[in-house]
């Protein structure tokens, strides 16, 4: 009886590695394709037919590589970072479902447990930070580990604010909540707050200051290269769908669509689950870079306040059992305070200098 | 956030554009007409032989030196179906020391040499780039015949045109003296 239980999990932990492979590949191969074709490119045309087996590419030149350690690194803690990035992003895929039935264990504390494993990942971009024993990497890992965590708060709140709704943490019950309105016209808040959080939480651009690039040249993972570089990249684009998957169920009603037979359910909640991926590459096509100030500020001074606000107004909506509606209009009301704020505070001001500004030199020009 | 906004609309409008991107060797762009590619020899149809009489001036003008000619007798000019008492017998440009500047067509006085349009020199030999006279008549003809190229002096140049126009000059002094013909072609009988 054990042993057969033991075969189960080890089977279903193979299927899974395999599966999460798959989705990173394909992952990998629409962020090039998608993020072409938003900036007037066609991305990887030459290895298979569309470039579909340019991610194979890729993993077979990283796995082939060589795998260079630092001499003055920390050798253990240098091996042991990649891993402990990898393990949380793996981990969280037992509790999170593709229809009610696909499951690995239906977690009653499900979103709790998500939260809980999925911050240690900071522990290994910090460590990782640590132990290559470079300036930039140490810089990174510090950065990492305050835009981790400034962001986390957020992201917990916004998902409390669902929790709230469905008075449940476990997955299969929020999403059954959302069988006739989906949260996401309930809390539009909400959504704004979790996918702009949950974007900084993986690190991608706009909010990738941590291994960005052209100021720390890589951060943590400026030491990393080959198979242990690829774990980290495995590692990332596992967050960024895992990110995804999380909007799709808690926000976009994971395997509800109307007239659908319950068979589609995977199905539905992979469609929706790209789609919110490709909003992500979006983003990354549209936004530059955050200065860290500003990341900082935006995180502190603008969504953590927004998801107080976001959580206040459900409160108030479910103790006085006004109806669903009355909280997506006041969820969009605060978005419009927000836009007009903004305008009045920071848009408006920066127009009146700019022309001011202008105005000055044309005069200058016509006086001299 | 209204500039946000702004910025995702703009970014989205370009995924349902056509993408700019050309498939290279698969996918060639149109070359424009005044394109400047490697030089080539032109190709008289009226005479049924190259413009150039191998009169060197390019080869001594290239701030590359990347050409070499040799001149002969030109047989059909014996023969009377040519202007040109000279001919172009042997020639080589060795197009990987060509910088383009175009100089060898500034100075050609016989409108014999034009910047074509090849521009692709890919190869597995280091020599393959130093093309040989039919080579460079062969690309020169394909850039004729695709350009529509006009010679600018064909009074001059041009086999049927000078030969016609001879004609023209040398009927009323036919009529006057018939001797005069033998001296206008001097070189043949004393060369062999």
């Amino acid at each position: 009886m054990i042993g057969r239980e033991v075969a189960l999990a080890a089977a279903g932990l193979v299927a899974l590695f395999v599966g999460l492979s798959v989705v990173v590949l394909s992952l990998v191969w629409l962020e090039r394709k998608f993020l072409g074709r938003l900036q007037g490119r066609i991305g990887p045309m030459r290895v298979g037919p569309f470039g579909l087996l340019q991610p194979v590419a890729d993993a077979v030149k990283l796995i082939l590589k060589e795998d260079v350690v630092p001499a003055w690194a920390d050798k253990g803690l240098f091996w042991i970072a990649p891993i402990l990035m990898f393990v949380p992003s793996f981990m969280v895929w037992v509790t999170i479902p593709f229809s009610r039935d696909l499951v690995i264990r239906n977690l009653d504390m499900g979103l709790f447990y998500f939260i809980a494993v999925s911050v240690v990942s900071v522990v290994g971009l910090v460590m990782a930070g640590w132990s290559s024993a470079s300036k930039y990497a140490i810089l990174g890992g510090l950065r990492s580990a305050a835009q981790l965590v400034s962001y986390e708060i957020p992201v917990i709140m916004a998902v409390l604010g669902v929790v709230m709704l469905a008075g449940s943490m476990n997955l299969l019950t929020v999403v059954d909540k959302q069988a006739s309105v989906p949260y996401i016209l309930v809390q539009p808040l909400g959504l704004a707050v979790f996918l702009i959080a949950g974007v900084a939480e993986v690190g991608r651009t706009p909010f990738d200051i941590y291994p960005a690039e052209s100021e720390i040249v890589g951060g943590p993972f400026v030491e990393y290269s080959g198979a242990h570089w690829a774990i980290f990249f495995l590692a990332e684009y596992i967050n960024t769908f895992v990110v995804a998957l999380l909007v799709t169920l808690l926000f976009l009603g994971g395997w509800q669509w109307p007239h659908l037979p319950g068979v589609w359910a995977p199905v539905v909640v992979l469609v929706k689950t790209y789609l919110v991926v490709m909003v992500i590459f979006w983003f990354r096509a549209t936004f530059p870079r955050l200065r860290i100030d500003q990341l900082m500020a935006f995180g502190w001074q603008v969504l953590i306040p927004l998801s107080f606000v976001n959580i206040v107004l459900t409160g108030i909506q479910l103790y006085y059992r006004w109806p669903s509606w009355s909280l997506s209009l006041m969820s969009l009301g605060i978005i419009l305070a927000m836009a007009y704020w903004q305008y009045r505070t920071q848009t408006a001001p920066a127009q009146a200098l700019a022309r001011s500004y202008s105005q000055r030199a044309y005069s200058q020009r016509r006086g001299a | 956030m209204l500039a946000t906004l702004k910025g995702l609309v703009t970014t989205l409008a370009w995924a349902f554009r056509k993408p700019v991107t050309a498939q290279y060797p698969k996918q060639h762009l149109p070359i424009q007409p005044r394109y400047m590619g490697f030089p080539a020899l032109l190709w008289d149809d009226t005479a049924g032989e190259p413009f150039c009489t191998g009169c060197m001036v390019c080869v001594r003008e290239c701030p590359t030196q990347c050409m070499k000619a040799e001149m002969k007798d030109n047989p059909l000019q014996q023969e009377g179906k040519s202007h040109r008492r000279k001919i172009i017998e042997r020639f080589e440009i060795n197009w990987n020391r060509c910088i383009l500047c175009g100089i060898c067509v500034e100075v050609c006085n016989f409108d014999a040499i034009e910047m074509s349009h090849v521009h692709e020199l890919g190869g597995y030999a280091r020599a393959g780039s130093r093309v040989t006279l039919q080579e460079l008549l062969k690309y020169g003809r394909e850039f004729q015949e695709r350009s529509g190229w006009k010679p600018s002096n064909p009074e001059k140049n041009v086999a049927g045109v000078a030969l016609a126009k001879e004609k023209e000059k040398r009927q009323p002094a036919a009529a006057a003296s018939r001797s005069e013909p033998a001296s206008s072609n001097p070189s043949p009988g004393k060369e062999s």
